[in-house]
């Protein structure tokens, strides 16, 4: 089939353009980037700046929706590392049985985003399931700016300033996903579908401020 | 010209006719047959179709749990969404509330150490009596005492009693016995009153179904002991 052939099919007209792909005689644009052959250190340069873009949209939460297109590449790395780090610097601090604590927090963390998103997908929002659990684990991102800041400065804040902190750190993290998480829902159905996110980074907070 | 296909057929003077076809093809995947419906996802679908007014109403209905009218909010539409989540934050507020009830009394608030058995017992507890018990109960009423309302219908019943104990919970952190016990017995009150007048047309019909009593006081009595000897045991001393 050459260029801008016309070919007849039932009472009408097929007319399309065809490209011939030489496979033999490419050049270095038309090969697609073989990600297997560049080097280690590009594909983690990569993958950083992606975790390091997600992570701006969490730090400025921004309500327009079409803005937060790019997050729509889903990836489990960020929130693994994420969760990692959360969970070291709750079992660093307490007294206690640190290994319960790590694991209580990975269950936590990683089941009940699980748990939100089958949850929103129940009530009718076409959400996809990584999107989402993708979503609710880099917002976590102000949980553990205020465990991290609280480990260092445990001498010096009282209850008070602590709640406060961990609040502010709540109040920032559930804004967030906000704007992610209710665009996919009914009007009516948007409060009971962001409940459960709200809760849940209630009980992820909660676990800083006794740190 | 080669004609390379044809979506239309010919009359008897074998012109193409050009109308659209009369007989479509509706390309619909058939959804297959599960061995075990209650394993899909797809059967609490229609759990799941409420709106926050209908959640609203529904909590309404159990907080003034004097009137029988559950069963009209209900409307034949009973969901999950509140025995779940209702239960989850009962959960949260016996863990950090019990914590903090703890913290408040502690006099060496640098020391605190925190008391995280109390998320594993308030998530056995508050999930036992959420979902198993109701869902043993509801069995027995449905197969056993023959009665119209099925499984899930209990179980959204228990659930939604559950919602009254999120406010006396949350008055609960209050150190004080007298208090605690107070809000306690009118919790117990509330939750038990609901449940016995929604399903008073049901217990009435003959003194078998009346015994269905006896297990939902029972259980909830043995619920609010355990949470005020497990997670708000700790009050200020009396001193003599």
């Amino acid at each position: 089939m050459t260029d801008n052939q016309q070919v007849p099919f039932g009472s009408g007209m097929f007319q399309g353009q065809a490209k011939f792909v030489d496979y033999a005689h490419m050049n270095q644009q038309d090969v697609q980037m073989n990600t297997l052959d560049e080097p280690v250190l590009d594909t983690l340069l990569r993958d950083i700046n992606m975790i390091l873009y997600k992570l701006s949209y969490v730090i400025i939460p921004r309500m327009k929706e079409t803005q937060g297109r790019k997050l729509r590449n889903w990836d489990l790395w960020g929130p693994l590392l994420l969760s990692l780090l959360l969970a070291m610097t709750l079992g660093i601090n307490s007294n206690q049985s640190s290994d319960s604590i790590f694991g209580t927090i990975f269950i936590i963390m990683w089941g009940g985003s699980a748990v939100i998103t089958v949850n929103a997908k129940l009530l009718g929002g076409q959400v996809s399931f990584f999107q989402s659990v993708c979503v609710l684990g880099y917002c976590v991102f102000p949980i553990n700016i205020a465990a991290v800041l609280i480990t260092f400065l445990q001498s010096y804040l009282g209850f008070f300033l602590r709640l406060i902190i961990v609040g502010a750190a709540f109040l920032w993290s559930t804004f967030s996903s906000l704007s992610f998480m209710s665009s996919m829902m009914n009007e009516e159905k948007k409060v009971i579908s962001v409940y459960p996110i709200f809760l849940f980074y209630m009980f992820l907070s909660w676990f800083c401020i006794f740190i | 010209m080669q004609n390379y296909g044809s979506n239309n057929d010919l009359d008897e003077k074998g012109q193409v006719m050009t109308d659209q076809p009369k007989i479509k093809v509706k390309f619909e995947p058939k959804p297959k047959p599960s061995a075990c419906p209650i394993c899909t996802i797809e059967y609490y679908q229609k759990f799941f179709d409420i709106e926050q007014r209908d959640v609203y109403m529904r909590v309404r209905c159990s907080l003034l749990s004097w009137k029988p009218e559950f069963q009209q909010c209900v409307a034949k539409n009973p969901d999950l969404w509140g025995p779940l989540w209702i239960s989850t934050t009962i959960i949260f507020i016996l863990f950090a509330g019990g914590n903090l009830s703890r913290f408040l009394l502690e006099e060496d608030k640098k020391h605190f150490q925190y008391e995280y058995n109390y998320m594993y017992v308030a998530v056995f507890l508050v999930y036992a009596m959420a979902f198993v018990i109701p869902i043993i109960l509801g069995f027995i009423m449905k197969y056993i005492l023959k009665s119209e309302l099925g499984v899930f219908d209990v179980v959204c019943m228990y659930g939604y009693s559950l919602s009254v104990y999120i406010f006396v919970l949350i008055l609960c952190i209050i150190p004080y016995n007298e208090a605690q016990w107070f809000f306690l017995m009118s919790g117990l009150a509330n939750s038990t009153i609901f449940l016995l007048v929604n399903l008073w047309d049901f217990m009435k019909k003959s003194k078998p179904t009346l015994m269905i009593a006896i297990p939902i006081i029972v259980f909830n009595v043995a619920l609010i002991l355990c949470f005020k000897f497990y997670f708000f045991r700790l009050i200020y001393a009396v001193d003599d």
